[in-house]
């Protein structure tokens, strides 16, 4: 008996029920297809998170203030006012794999344009902040060294600002005031969308030392405070970077042990560990829930399997009358079983991907069905009608044609 | 003529070494020549299905030889006895036994299939032996569309199809009207001209008595074996 024939009589077998058979399959598709579904979610999430870490910039390092406890309350992270605008420029001076620096301290001020006003975040940052964080301005240009130095009152806007405050026409030399002050709009910046869940679009630039003048102050205990200090090592330097900062940083704050550190200082690959740590246990917490469905289908077709060898008894003991080995028996029912896993495995992985491009649709959610996860559907739909069809043909063979003859 | 069956001294007991165990067969010898038209007759309970699964090799002695046209029954696998099954021996059931998803020649060409015969060629014989029962006209048909007679003739036709050493029939008028059921009869006693072995297992007078050979079983053991001639 060849391959083909075995397939034939345990498609016959298939036929002889078809609903019951159809019932199996739906078990199976539904479990593949919420597989590829659900991966395809997860997957899409892990790519879009490491999306979102790569627009941070190239290189990145970020800066920030630590913890501060007071009397045992913490205060939570970055609160503390521990990091100055001279911490930032020791750095730059003193950290050889870091190629560039820039100190921020934003704050959200009433933004005011003729009759329109806004509540907005205020960035106060330094001319090389675009060449760190990969964003720049689309329309006019950012301010310059020149313009931080004199503390000149001029201003770059987000594309949400734009639009909120100036609507319809070129932005750029328009003047708005700042909680009162009057700015010069040199630029806009472009339209960058959501990053680590905060609006790009939606904030002011305007440079750090006009911030102080104009909008902040100084602190009274440590003078300038920056919110954070954002770096960009040198191509690959990123560890040695991170260490130089680390070690400078704890020597002008006169600390010795490692856990009394008033900062952070991250790398873009600290980051991007944080997400994809995160992206995977909610992939694996997706699979899971997928896989069980999948088992349940698995558990379905032997079921039904067993019921099947139950019905047909007697066909089974006819079969060994007329001169059907163990073998062959055992492969009518097991092929049976796989039959039934791989249409409803193939039917699910149809139903999946369809599902996938549904749900990236409708829900505007990435999702991405990678050929592995097809692959592995197929193998796993495979593995599940081997598995859960051989108990149930093992059954069917083992029967002594004298008593499947006689019975009814 | 040498013998295609050949019996000496079959026991079959069961639950062998248990508190009480079962003899249905004890120590039964018999020998039957090829082109034989025999009838095993006895009441339920008397060890005739014993025996006939014993000569049918669906069952092993428990002690004692069988020789089934010249190959020995003992120490066999089951698998081995599934092959001697498809090549020496053809059923005929009181329940006909046909698989209901199928027609008429896919029954017919199941035996073909276990035993490995081309595809092409199962079809030609299977057609063949639907024309000798005369059928021709039904092959593409499923059970449930043919009648009791129509549908003994298909297992018939099922059995002799691999051209086995003995046709073993178990009670095969049992399911069908008198007239259908001679029919059959007269269908048995011509394969019998043609030269095929045939041994009948029935409990019914009538049947038994169109066999040449009569075998009288009571108690696990030949009570009677009687010889009618050749007149047919």
């Amino acid at each position: 008996m060849n391959i083909v024939e075995l397939l034939s009589v345990a498609w016959q077998g298939i036929l002889s029920n078809r609903l019951r058979s159809a019932l199996t399959v739906l078990g199976i598709l539904i479990g593949i297809a919420s597989v590829i579904t659900l991966i395809g979610i997860g997957e899409g999430a892990k790519q879009e998170a490491e999306k979102q870490v790569q627009s941070l910039g190239v290189n990145l390092i970020y800066i920030r203030p630590g913890q501060v406890s007071s009397m045992g309350i913490s205060m939570g992270q970055g609160n503390a006012p521990t990091l100055t605008y001279d911490d930032a420029v020791a750095i730059r001076e003193n950290c050889p794999a870091v190629k560039e620096v820039a100190a921020q301290y934003s704050q959200s001020f009433q933004v005011q344009y003729g009759e329109k006003n806004t509540m907005t975040q205020v960035n106060a940052t330094e001319p090389n902040y675009p060449d760190i964080r990969n964003f720049y301005a689309d329309r006019g240009r950012f301010f310059t060294k020149r313009e931080l130095d004199d503390a000149a009152r001029v201003c770059i806007i987000g594309d949400t600002v734009a639009n909120d405050l100036i609507g319809e026409g070129n932005p750029v030399g328009k003047q708005l005031l700042i909680r009162g002050e009057l700015f010069d709009v040199i630029g806009v910046m472009e339209k960058k969308g959501m990053t680590q869940g905060m609006d790009m679009d939606d904030q002011i630039f305007i440079p750090l030392s006009t911030g102080y003048a104009t909008l902040f102050g100084l602190n009274q205990v440590t003078g300038k405070t920056v919110r954070n200090i954002l770096a960009q090592s040198k191509d690959g330097e990123d560890w040695q970077a991170q260490f130089q900062i680390t070690n400078l940083l704890r020597l002008r704050h006169n600390i010795q042990n490692p856990e009394e550190d008033d900062f952070m200082v991250r790398t873009q690959v600290d980051i991007m560990q944080t997400a994809q740590s995160i992206t995977g246990v909610f992939s694996l917490l997706l699979g899971a829930t997928a896989g069980i469905s999948l088992l349940v289908g698995g558990i379905g077709i032997m079921n039904i399997m067993l019921v099947s060898v139950t019905e047909r008894t007697r066909e089974i003991g006819v079969r060994k009358a007329l001169g059907a080995k163990h073998n062959q028996i055992l492969a009518q029912f097991v092929i049976e079983a796989v039959l039934i896993s791989m249409t409803g495995g193939i039917l699910g992985i149809l139903l999946g991907v369809s599902g996938s491009h549904f749900i990236s649709n409708i829900a505007e959610w990435p999702t991405v069905v990678t050929p592995i996860s097809i692959i592995l559907s197929v193998c796993v739909s495979l593995a599940i009608g081997l598995f859960f069809g051989i108990y149930p043909a093992k059954k069917a063979a083992m029967l002594d044609p004298i008593v499947a003859l006689r019975s009814e | 003529m040498s013998n295609v069956i050949e019996l000496k001294d079959v026991w079959r007991i069961y639950n062998e070494g248990a508190e009480e165990p079962v003899y249905a067969l004890q120590g039964v010898s018999i020998s039957i020549r090829h082109g034989e038209y025999s009838a095993i007759v006895g009441t339920s309970g008397s060890g005739k299905s014993t025996l006939m699964n014993i000569i049918g090799c669906l069952d092993r002695p428990t002690r004692g030889t069988y020789m089934l046209d010249g190959i020995d029954i003992e120490n066999r696998s089951d698998d081995e006895l599934a092959t001697i099954r498809n090549k020496t021996v053809g059923f005929v059931f009181q329940q006909f036994n046909l698989l209901g998803s199928m027609s008429a020649l896919k029954n017919v060409m199941l035996p073909l299939v276990y035993a490995g015969i081309p595809g092409k060629e199962r079809k030609i014989r299977a057609e063949l032996a639907l024309k000798e029962v005369g059928l021709e006209n039904r092959m593409h048909h499923r059970p449930n569309e043919l009648s009791g007679g129509q549908q003994q003739r298909v297992a018939i036709a099922r059995a002799i199809v691999n051209k086995p050493s003995i046709l073993l029939a178990d009670e095969p008028t049992g399911a069908l009207d008198s007239t259908t059921a001679s029919e059959i009869m007269d269908l048995f006693g011509r394969l019998v001209k043609e030269g095929m072995t045939v041994i009948l297992v029935t409990h019914d007078p009538e049947t038994a008595s169109r066999a040449n050979r009569i075998i009288k079983v009571r108690d696990g053991k030949i009570l009677e074996d009687i010889a009618m001639g050749t007149v047919s």
